[in-house]
């Protein structure tokens, strides 16, 4: 079988192609191990979807979960300086947030200081919100701000978002 | 004739699609290459193998034993410093932020360490990882005076640097406070402590850095 200049120059083309596809990951035993990658030491749990009455401030609990090992400021610190957890809804989402009842913190002191105690969160937490939408369905993007730590480490201040469904009818 | 342009054509895209398949494979060197870096310097979890069946968890620095990367930062006064030219003195590089409970309990520790041991040579760099704006000069002196506040409560009387963010990442990148390393008078790191210790293991690490200890 005879083979012409374009037929090679189609083969050329063709492993051209390919190479750029094998070369997307020609080290892949030097990616970053999974797992390796540091979780966020706070996961919103649910819910995913609410169905609201709109126009009227509706009550939605939101729950969260802390890290095991973990604990994140409570809304309310007992110093200036640390970081409380808050919760944001953007403004362009359709649905405000008029109420945000955090739960009051628990008590923890780092193992070296026992005198010292900190207002803080472990665990499952619910953050009682009220909610107002317009007619319609809102695909909301909630931040929810945190600073967490250990037993005697602490990580710097991050965010996780709880995105929420909310059906107003 | 026809089937001549066409054998260019198909040549000449050939040959770009050679072209883009060579940089891509450069660009991905180039990638593997800097997240090879950032893993090295990377501080992991290993075993603490201490006598008596310790085998506690504790990290490890994988810095240790090479030159302490060297950094620029401004001082609490605008004032530019250099680890560079701490060299001949043995530094502690304490990285803390105002909202870490931790660094607030170690921190006296540290004050006291520092007065024990400067006469042999020893000094603390307290590098601050508080956020600062440097897009809103309000806020951004607002911060500045907050980190001062902080320093001047827990009694701090060595620098204190900002912007730690900046040097994190030579350091390993560890995301910890606090965290320590311990450079000897020729510049190498000889100790790297990750979360609240004892004062004694920062002594201990002090000791080492000033050449005393093991």
């Amino acid at each position: 079988m005879r083979i012409g200049p374009l037929s090679l120059a189609l083969a050329l083309a063709i492993l051209a192609v390919k190479v750029p596809a094998q070369a997307q990951n020609p080290f892949g035993d030097l990616q970053a191990k999974p797992g390796s990658a540091k979780p966020p030491a706070v996961t919103y749990l649910f819910p995913e979807q609410v169905s609201i009455v709109a126009g009227k401030p509706s009550p939605v609990d939101l729950h969260f979960k802390v890290g095991a090992g973990l604990h994140v400021n409570s809304h309310t610190p007992r110093s200036e300086e640390l970081i409380p957890t808050t919760l944001k809804f953007p403004e362009d989402a359709g649905v405000q947030l008029t109420k945000a009842d955090f739960p009051p913190g628990i008590d923890f002191a780092f193992p070296i200081d026992p005198k010292e105690k900190l207002s803080v969160y472990t665990g499952e937490f619910i953050v009682h919100t009220e909610l107002v939408a317009a007619k319609g369905e809102h695909l909301v993007q909630a931040t929810l701000h945190y600073q967490a730590c250990n037993n005697d480490t602490c990580m710097p201040p991050h965010s996780i978002t709880a995105a929420i469904d909310v059906i107003a009818k | 004739m026809k089937r001549n342009v066409l054998v260019v054509v198909v040549v000449v895209f050939v040959l770009g699609l050679l072209s883009i398949a060579g940089w891509a494979n450069w660009q991905n060197r180039v990638h593997a290459a800097l997240r090879q870096q950032a893993l090295a310097n990377q501080a992991v979890l290993v075993a603490d193998n201490a006598p008596g069946g310790d085998s506690a968890l504790h990290m490890s620095s994988p810095l240790v034993g090479k030159p302490a990367p060297n950094f620029t930062l401004t001082n609490l006064k605008g004032d530019k410093v250099s680890l560079a030219s701490y060299k001949g003195k043995a530094v502690q590089i304490n990285f803390w932020a105002t909202w870490c409970a931790p660094c607030k309990i170690e921190t006296p520790w540290l004050v006291e360490l520092e007065k024990q041991y400067k006469p042999q040579g020893f000094e603390i760099l307290g590098v601050s990882f508080d956020d600062l704006d440097n897009d809103d000069p309000n806020l951004l002196a607002k911060e500045k005076i907050d980190i001062a506040k902080s320093a001047q409560q827990l009694g701090i009387s060595y620098p204190v640097l900002l912007d730690g963010d900046s040097i994190a990442k030579p350091y390993g990148d560890s995301d910890v406070y606090p965290t320590s390393f311990f450079v000897d008078r020729t510049g190498k790191i000889v100790a790297a402590s990750f979360g609240l210790t004892s004062k004694d293991d920062l002594e201990g690490n002090i000791r080492k850095a000033l050449g005393e200890g093991n």
